[in-house]
């Protein structure tokens, strides 16, 4: 019985050991630094400026050291958080669930605008061109923004292909497709009648000119779309992921911190997410072969 | 959405340092590469008279130096052409070049500069051509020589529709053929080099045969790059006047608080009709000429609510923002009077007791001042006489701030400090060197700090030496500490620096303490109780004075002067179109639509004398704004 019970407390602590350390594997240590990637749209030079007073508050919220740099396009920011160059980043939808799927990255966080954790994008036309709903645009020209981005193609095209009217190759459908590269430039190509139609993001009617506004108009718009996320790499310690959180969450308590969010992408506040908030974007992501 | 918030982001960044949120009326200034906005600046400044010569050409550099980036031998042959151009001009020093030698030289810059840009747009876009397998230096590349279209889009845009829709789809047509790289690969689409190379050519072809070598200068109402040389051009379509870049006609956030002086004493606008017509001309670029009228601006723009507007900066007629040039060849070419002689614009509180006017005093009475204003430094028509007492009456209703610091005769009492109390007594010491008077003989206490005449104090720099052209009119203290800078010129930034300027030029020998005790003093009786408003927000105000605005409707009947009812309806209408993009909550934009659309169907029924329908349409108005004014915020 004493050797049974010896054999069986060595197997148990064997086990007990293996299974720590996968734990011990799996949940890092706090990372020294924490490394923060931003994304810039712009200006990546003043963008590392601009963050500064946000990466001194994590600083001293965490009691870590914090490093930021930028990078100017999605690929940078999934690359770094493959190979734990980056423990956090900002992303948007359709991005983060390529991230997930290549990289094992989650989201944290979704961001709030006007106290939603939504948007959606919208059909832009000229107020005058006598085109009154998606089933107008057959045979028409259309503006994207990117063939990677939620609000500015999957959306937007998404309105065509539930109201059945995209059911093949969208380019059986339009005269023709064209990406215009920034939100910007495709209200513009509505505005000054270089296409029928553009399919962006809610806001990019604010992108014209005031006196410019008037002459587009929305026709439609698509399902709600998560709003941009903060993302961390899968192996992150759990609880500087927990401290992260919380940071974030707090910010929109008081003065000081509603200034930092100003900072962080103009955003209201943060609410948690998980990866089953973006479970949609991920359907729409396979439907085009972006994610298996 | 993140380019939109990133857009946000650098508008709110802008606004943090000052520490308060932006709902005002903030129209952002638009976005060229740096090439494009100094050729478009330059543009305009060539076409000025007289021609900001250094302005030009740091404008020139700019462009030069953009052109250098890419091909450094071109860029050094086109500035030896500008040297030469300028050489010219400058070969007979004693004497200022004449209207054709001006004009000529001006031609030549703009056609070499307009070439440079063409050149650097064509260079940028043979870059993006050869580096279609390289995605993100491609991409760079015909971003930057799309912006530099912008150079010459405007004018295609009016003048050559056709064209440019056809270029604007070869731009996206570029940027579709150049694929995507996807994310890590995912997504990935492959670039099309043919559909590329087919849809440069187009705009390749277009630029350089309009603004290359064989660039034709057409003048229509300055030097503007239009595309003479193509065959769908129009000359016949006009190009919408726009201001060059790096001018800011918005107005000043936190806003002034304005006093006038029937509110003060509980008096509502709507019920003072006269007041009220003048209110909305003093709002209206109607009441003004092209091309005010066309860019909205009114005597609000510059006076914002009765004082300065210290944004107001337009390059080649302003020397400093909350200055310009009043007599240019821009606003009022007729009037112009062919120098630069930008002005610091003046605060218009307490204006009744501030005779004459004019920095130097030239009118005696406001009412030749005001119908200056508008005829002709701002080529408006000559206005009737009912607006004329309307804006009258209003402008005598601008009060000074309350200063509780002042006694009635314009003593200190014991609010002010005694820093400012010592000063008092300097501010009335005679100086010999002033011949015996003090600061008080021309800024007296209790005539509201004026002697309502006019002075030589050397402030002014004359045409040539024993010139008499340097006196100015003594200008009021009351208000002063928010009206920097300071001089008819705005040469003084500061209060303290007007004290040493006197203490300097007259050799007063005022000690450093006595000097701070001076300036003490002007700071405190140009001081005042709530100089700002507590609120950003703008648009109920202005809904607000758009019904002290209509409430002129039915004497305006009664006196048949259907022209103003209309200028009133237009101006309404157009005050709503500016304004409701700062409605805090956008799903009130339809009901503001539909404001300007009422008052916009008044002005077609007033213009085709359907009275009634007028009737109707204003009620309507009424109505609206009434079931809506406390949602609109």
């Amino acid at each position: 019985m004493r050797r049974y019970l010896k054999t069986n407390l060595m197997w148990f602590w064997l086990i007990g050991f293996t299974l720590c350390t996968v734990v011990y594997a799996g949940e890092e240590k706090p990372p020294d630094p924490l490394k923060v990637v931003f994304i810039a749209y712009e200006n990546p030079d003043q963008l590392v400026d601009d963050v500064r007073p946000v990466v001194a508050y994590f600083k001293r919220e965490l009691g870590l050291p914090v490093r930021h740099f930028v990078a100017t396009d999605y690929s940078g920011v999934v690359e770094a958080l493959r190979n734990k160059s980056a423990d956090m980043g900002f992303m948007g939808p359709l991005q983060y669930v390529i991230a997930h799927q290549q990289a094992g990255a989650y989201p944290i966080l979704g961001e709030l605008y006007d106290g939603k954790s939504t948007y959606v994008s919208r059909i832009f036309v000229r107020r005058d061109s006598g085109i009154r709903r998606p089933a107008d645009l057959q045979g028409r020209t259309v503006a994207f923004v990117d063939p990677i981005s939620s609000s500015g193609f999957l959306y937007p095209l998404d309105i065509f292909k539930t109201r059945g009217l995209v059911s093949g190759e969208p380019e059986d459908y339009f005269k023709k497709i064209y990406f215009a590269g920034g939100d910007e430039q495709a209200i513009r190509a509505v505005y000054n009648g270089f296409v029928d139609a553009a399919g962006i993001g809610q806001y990019a009617e604010r992108l014209l000119r005031p006196e410019e506004r008037d002459d587009v108009v929305s026709i439609a718009d698509s399902r709600a779309i998560p709003s941009h996320c903060v993302v961390v790499r899968k192996d992150l310690h759990r609880g500087t992921v927990a401290k992260l959180k919380q940071m974030l969450l707090e910010l929109d308590d008081d003065e000081a911190g509603r200034k930092l969010l100003k900072y962080l992408y103009n955003v209201d506040g943060y609410i948690p997410v998980s990866h089953e908030d973006y479970r949609e974007v991920e359907e729409l992501a396979r439907l085009h072969g972006f994610v298996k | 959405m993140r380019e939109y918030l990133s857009w946000l982001l650098v508008l709110t960044l802008c606004f943090l340092t000052s520490d308060f949120h932006v709902f005002g009326h903030i129209v952002p200034a638009e976005k060229f590469h740096p090439v494009s906005e100094s050729y478009r600046r330059m543009n305009f400044l060539l076409s000025l008279n007289p021609v900001p010569w250094d302005s030009v050409l740091g404008d020139v550099e700019v462009i030069m130096d953009g052109m250098a980036g890419l091909d450094p031998v071109e860029a050094s042959d086109y500035r030896a052409n500008v040297r030469s151009v300028m050489g010219a001009l400058d070969q007979a020093p004693d004497r200022p070049a004449g209207p054709d030698e001006r004009k000529a030289a001006a031609r030549e810059i703009f056609r070499i500069c307009t070439m440079t840009v063409a050149e650097a747009l064509l260079v940028r876009l043979s870059e993006a051509e050869q580096q279609l397998d390289q995605y993100r230096e491609a991409t760079r590349s015909l971003e930057q020589a799309r912006q530099l279209w912008q150079s010459f889009e405007h004018e295609v845009k009016s003048t050559d529709p056709a064209a440019h829709r056809m270029i604007g789809r070869a731009w996206l047509a570029m940027n579709s053929a150049l694929g995507s790289p996807g994310v890590l690969g995912v997504g990935m689409v492959k670039s099309d080099v043919d559909l590329f190379r087919g849809e440069a050519a187009r705009v390749r072809d277009y630029v350089q045969s309009n603004y290359g070598d064989d660039f034709r200068i057409s003048y229509s109402g300055g030097l503007v790059p239009l595309p003479a040389n193509s065959p769908t051009f129009d000359a016949s379509r006009a190009v919408p006047v726009k201001l060059p870049p790096g001018s800011n006609i918005n107005k000043q956030l936190p806003r002034p608080r304005q006093i006038l002086n029937m509110a003060e004493r509980g008096v509502d606008e709507g019920e003072t009709t006269l007041i009220a017509l003048g209110d909305m001309a003093f709002d209206s670029s109607m009441i003004f000429g092209e091309p005010a009228r066309s860019l909205m601006i009114s005597c609000n723009t510059c006076h914002n609510k009765s004082i300065t507007n210290p944004n107001f900066t337009i390059p080649g007629l302003s020397a400093y923002p909350g200055g310009m040039d009043v007599s240019n060849s821009f606003f009022a070419p007729h009037a112009n009077n062919g120098h630069f002689d930008a002005l610091d614009i003046p605060d218009l509180r307490g204006i009744r007791f501030t005779a004459p006017y004019g920095r130097n005093g030239r009118f005696g009475s406001l009412r030749e001042f005001v119908r200056n204003v508008i005829v002709n430094e701002f080529n408006g028509p000559e206005p009737d006489p009912v607006i004329m007492d309307g804006i009258i009456a209003y402008m005598v209703e601008f009060d000074f701030l309350p200063n509780p610091a002042l006694d009635p005769d314009g003593s200190l009492n014991d609010r002010a400090s005694a820093a400012a109390r010592r000063g008092e007594k300097i501010f009335h010491r005679s100086f010999e060197n002033m011949n015996g008077r003090s600061c008080a003989d021309c800024h007296i206490p209790s005539s509201n700090f004026l002697d309502h005449k006019i002075h030589n104090i050397g402030s002014v720099e004359g045409p040539g030496p024993y010139s008499r052209d340097g006196a100015m009119d003594t200008p009021t203290l009351l208000g002063i500490k928010y009206t920097a800078p300071y001089f008819h010129d705005g040469s003084l930034d500061t209060l303290e620096q007007v004290t040493v300027w006197f203490d300097r030029e007259y050799k007063l020998g005022l000690s450093a303490r006595e000097r701070d005790d001076l300036t003490a003093y002007v700071e405190t009786v140009g001081d005042g109780i709530e100089a700002y408003e507590d609120t950003v927000h703008t648009l109920d105000a202005e809904l607000e004075e758009f019904r002290f605005f209509l409430s002129t409707y039915e004497y305006l009947k009664q006196r048949g002067k259907r022209d103003l009812i209309g200028v009133t309806f237009r101006t309404i209408k157009n005050e709503i179109q500016a304004h409701k993009w700062d409605v805090q909550d956008g799903q009130h934009i339809p009901v503001l639509n539909q404001m300007a659309e009422l008052m916009e169907e008044a002005w077609k029924a007033n213009e085709q004398g359907e009275h009634l329908l007028v009737d109707d349409k204003v009620e309507a108005y009424r109505r609206l704004y009434a079931e809506h004014a406390d949602k609109l915020i």
